[in-house]
């Protein structure tokens, strides 16, 4: 479980809030309870005192204690009511004592004497064997003038039996309500919640290239639905914004490449002239050279904006990636020889991939050229593929000038250059690594860069392999 | 022979047609698609270039219309649009070649030589260029009577150099021909290549491969240059 999704937190809290509501609540009535149940019993107590008292104990001179005794034994039965009656004489002896319960909730025998009071008076006597008996006294003179002391007591055990039977049932139902508001709370917060998932999963699958897609909308009336209709208008106006760019790039490069094609023959033609001039013929050359790069620029963007628009995924046929790599290194070899490089490749597991062969090539060509570009002579520039966790990877590391930290993150934008001057007259486009990140993309995969200024970079490129079932 | 070249664009059409008529062909010119597809049904052309992009008829269009009546004129497709999707489309519908703009006009002169040769094809085995000789059948090559040993990207690269004997070859057409498309970011290799090549067939007293500044290369023998 995600301890960080609403549903779970907002559940906790729930559960939390209630847990300790409840908690009070059950201790509220529990200390009522004990309250009512002490009083009721002192009460009792106090009256069944007085009624001994007043019936009987009055004339106890002209009845006699056994009249006494048989009355008590007659209308209240301690023995069997487990209950405890004693009348002191005010020399200390007993006119009554009633019997061990039957129940054995006590011994009366352990019961400590009560020195002579002058009033009444409630207490607790804690017996030997841990248990408790709650005794009302009441001072009581009769006709003759004789001082008694009454005490009737029950087991204080009656209250505590109702109150555990209290905390037993509450520990029982408690968990139960807390578990069902759990329960149910969580069912509640994921129906409610399920769009919002349905949503962020939508919005996640959403790139460049399926920019045509919508995150449902529930129509709730609610937040939710809101948010997924305010998703929607956002992704509109990107994908609005990207048609708008790649249209863009599509037509510039259309009408450019016209003119171009003009220049290029003009130039070329002049050339032909009879008579021309070295001097001339080397003007003409590097205008040549520069429409010829100019229409590479334009190729390339072209082919980017197509890559991103997904079309060229057409071609695809199963091929062993590092088979291609391995001969691509072989034939840009001459290549780094001339620089007196050393151009080193490891890889000896097949690595099926599923794609235009000649494409993902490029992948290749552009990042070992880009490493031979940048690795001064005496260097090496050593590749490397290797299926891994469903990938293949491709990594190409140099000993060359590296990449400063502060560019790493753009040096895969379109014509981000490290160092203007120098990469210009190394003849390149600007756009070789973007490419290479552009075919990455639309296969799925991805390309990084790792590297520190002077200590070479290391280009990882991943893959994943398509799986035929 | 005579040719038609369909192409709106009438700067670019006489290059195109210049650069066909220096090689002995006659051309016929059309700036639009209708007058394009008026020519290409009255005469019998030997070879069509066509745009795509053109005023009142679409290329396409003409295409398909001239296959239906000649399915035997070569036609070469000449146009911005690159995508591979449009070249597959316009293969199908009949196109022999297609070429992309901007390009190097001795790459048009190639294309359309190799179409007009097509069928009727007579490679010759064994290509000569002064005192140097490649012979296809054995893929040998010897210079003043001296076998040479070359690789296999060398020997290819010679062997079109070669075909295409006094003709300027662009690097992007070396790239096409001798390695792929994914080489057109690192055209740099053919240079490197070119230099041992000359290296190996001794090109430092008698200069075949000339470099021509913004075009490309050039095998000839010295006084034809």
């Amino acid at each position: 479980m995600k301890t960080k999704s609403i549903r779970f937190r907002l559940t906790a809290w729930y559960a939390g809030l209630l847990a300790v509501l409840l908690i009070l609540f059950g201790g509220s009535i529990y200390f009522t309870l004990e309250r009512f149940l002490e009083r009721n019993l002192s009460d009792t107590l106090a009256k069944e005192a007085q009624t001994i008292g007043e019936s009987w104990l009055r004339d106890v001179n002209q009845t006699g204690p056994g009249y006494v005794a048989g009355e008590i034994e007659e209308h209240f039965a301690p023995s069997i009511t487990g209950r405890f009656v004693r009348i002191t004489r005010s020399d200390g002896s007993d006119l009554y004592h009633s019997g061990a319960p039957e129940s054995g909730a006590f011994d009366p025998k352990q019961i400590g004497s009560k020195r002579f009071d002058v009033s009444q008076s409630l207490r607790e006597e804690h017996l030997p064997d841990h248990k408790e008996l709650l005794i009302f006294s009441l001072p009581f003179g009769d006709r003759a003038g004789n001082q008694y002391m009454i005490e009737t007591g029950a087991p204080y055990d009656q209250v505590e039996r109702a109150l555990r039977g209290l905390v037993i049932s509450l520990a029982i139902a408690f968990p139960l309500i807390v578990g069902i508001a759990i329960g149910g709370g969580y069912l509640l917060m994921r129906n409610a919640l399920r769009p919002m998932d349905e949503i962020a999963t939508t919005a996640e699958r959403i790139t460049s290239r399926n920019l045509s897609e919508r995150v449902p909308i529930v129509p709730t009336g609610d937040e939710v639905e809101r948010l997924s209709v305010s998703v929607n208008r956002m992704i509109e106006r990107l994908e609005d914004a990207f048609h708008h760019i790649s249209r863009f790039s599509a037509d510039a490069a259309h009408e450019i490449r016209t003119p171009l094609a003009i220049i290029r023959g003009e130039l070329e033609n002049a050339l032909q002239a009879p008579g021309i001039t070295e001097e001339l013929r080397e003007t003409i050359g590097s205008a040549l050279e520069e429409a010829e790069r100019l229409s590479r620029i334009i190729d390339q963007l072209l082919e980017m904006s197509r890559l991103e628009a997904g079309e060229t995924l057409v071609d695809r046929t199963r091929f062993d990636f590092t088979e291609m790599t391995r001969s691509t290194v072989d034939q840009m070899r001459l290549l780094a020889e001339e620089k007196n490089l050393q151009l080193k490749f490891k890889g000896t597991k097949p690595a099926d991939l599923e794609g235009d062969p000649l494409r993902l090539k490029q992948i290749v060509v552009n990042l070992v050229d880009n490493a031979i570009k940048y690795t001064p002579s005496g260097g090496s520039v050593s590749v490397s593929t290797f299926p891994q966790d469903g990938k293949v990877i491709l990594e190409v590391a140099d000993t060359g000038i590296g990449i400063p930290k502060h560019a790493t993150s753009q040096i895969f934008d379109r014509f981000f250059r490290v160092d203007k001057a120098r990469s210009r007259l190394l003849g390149g486009t600007g756009l070789g690594l973007a490419i290479v990140k552009s075919i990455c993309t639309a296969y799925n995969g991805n390309v990084t860069v790792k590297s520190g200024e002077g200590t070479g970079a290391v280009f990882r490129v991943e893959l994943p392999m398509e799986k035929r079932i | 022979m005579r040719l038609l070249v369909v192409e709106d664009e009438e700067k670019l059409a006489q290059l195109v047609k210049r650069a066909l008529v220096a090689e002995r062909f006659s051309v016929d010119v059309a700036h639009d698609g209708r007058e394009g597809l008026d020519l290409a049904t009255a005469y019998d052309y030997d070879l069509i270039v066509l745009d795509l992009l053109l005023p009142q008829l679409d290329g396409s269009e003409i295409l398909r219309r001239v296959r239906r009546g000649n399915p035997r004129v070569p036609i070469l497709i000449l146009t911005a649009r690159d995508a591979v999707v449009d070249k597959v489309t316009h293969f199908e519908a009949g196109a022999d070649d297609y070429l992309t703009k901007p390009f190097a006009m001795a790459e048009l002169i190639v294309r359309v030589k190799a179409l007009l040769r097509r069928g009727s094809i007579k490679r010759e085995s064994v290509l000569r260029v002064a005192d140097l000789e490649l012979d296809r059948l054995t893929q040998q090559v010897r210079r003043a009577g001296k076998r040479i040993e070359l690789t296999a990207k060398e020997y290819g690269l010679l062997e079109y150099l070669m075909a295409n004997s006094d003709r300027v070859i662009s690097r992007n057409m070396i790239i096409g021909h001798v390695w792929d498309q994914s080489f057109t970011g690192a055209t740099n290799i053919v240079d490197v290549y070119v230099r041992h090549l000359r290296d190996k067939i001794g090109d430092l007293d008698q200069k075949l491969i000339r470099t021509v500044r913004g075009v490309g290369y050039v095998i000839a023998t010295e006084e034809s240059a």
